[in-house]
């Protein structure tokens, strides 16, 4: 664990992670309209469920892999998902993509 | 459940195909909604960070750190966003939880206390603690 915080303090002072934090493994899940559904959890499958966050502020996807990899809880069986911020919210990209593929479509 | 927790929450989006199949109109509607929901919350102070993720990514895993690429979880599951929350109390996490535009549509939002430290670190120190009783 000691490792693991000095992991988070070096990448920290090399200016190429903000503040993450780990996240407590109760909660909520809200689905249905209008949120009507509100069960604690179990969310995905244990090993897959989500234990913390870090926000990287490196430039190149290869940057990213090489931090995780140096994560010291990958020898014990855990995986790091890698996933680029979006500039723009990718909802936004895939309803213009569907809206220029339905005009296609129509021509 | 202790209900009260001072470290804020997160709420992660899951889902990431509920798009497909509304019309260009509703797409508009939905998106413009998430926008100013996230930006209503900024104003009054709740939201503290909030970020879209591509839908691309790597997994990086096991003892030799093998890289690979998606797909995460299932579409259905796979996050698409989070925001950071400065509430303290659950049941208002869940109430912001349950303002998401994209519940309608199949989006599930995931409400996650952020801990104070590292959940693997307090179990060492029971332990520990428990060791020396």
């Amino acid at each position: 664990m000691d490792r693991n915080k000095a992991w988070i303090e070096t990448l920290t002072a090399q200016g190429k992670a903000k503040p993450g934090r780990a996240l407590e493994r109760r909660g909520a899940f809200v689905s249905g309209k209008n949120g009507r559904f509100v069960t604690d959890g179990p969310f995905a499958e244990s090993k897959e469920a989500i234990g913390g966050y870090l926000v990287l502020d490196v430039e190149t996807i290869d940057e990213a892999i090489a931090i995780a990899q140096t994560i010291p809880g990958l020898a014990y069986g855990g995986s790091i998902e890698v996933r680029p911020i979006a500039e723009e919210c990718p909802l936004d990209v895939r309803a213009r993509e569907l809206a220029r593929e339905e005009q296609l479509a129509t021509v | 459940m202790n209900t009260q927790n001072q470290n804020g929450y997160m709420l992660l989006f899951r889902g990431n195909d509920w798009i497909k199949g509304l019309s260009p109109e509703e797409k508009q509607k939905v998106t413009d909604q998430w926008m100013a929901w996230f930006r209503r919350l900024t104003d009054e102070g709740k939201a503290v960070a909030g970020n879209p993720l591509e839908r691309e990514g790597k997994i990086v895993s096991g003892k030799n750190r093998v890289v690979s690429d998606g797909p995460f979880a299932e579409s259905k599951e796979a996050i698409g966003g989070y925001f950071l929350l400065d509430v303290v109390s659950i049941d208002e996490a869940v109430a912001i939880a349950q303002e998401c535009p994209g519940l309608p549509y199949g989006v599930r939002v995931e409400v996650r206390p952020v801990a104070a430290e590292c959940p693997v670190a307090s179990e060492l120190k029971r332990e520990a603690e428990f060791a020396t009783v």
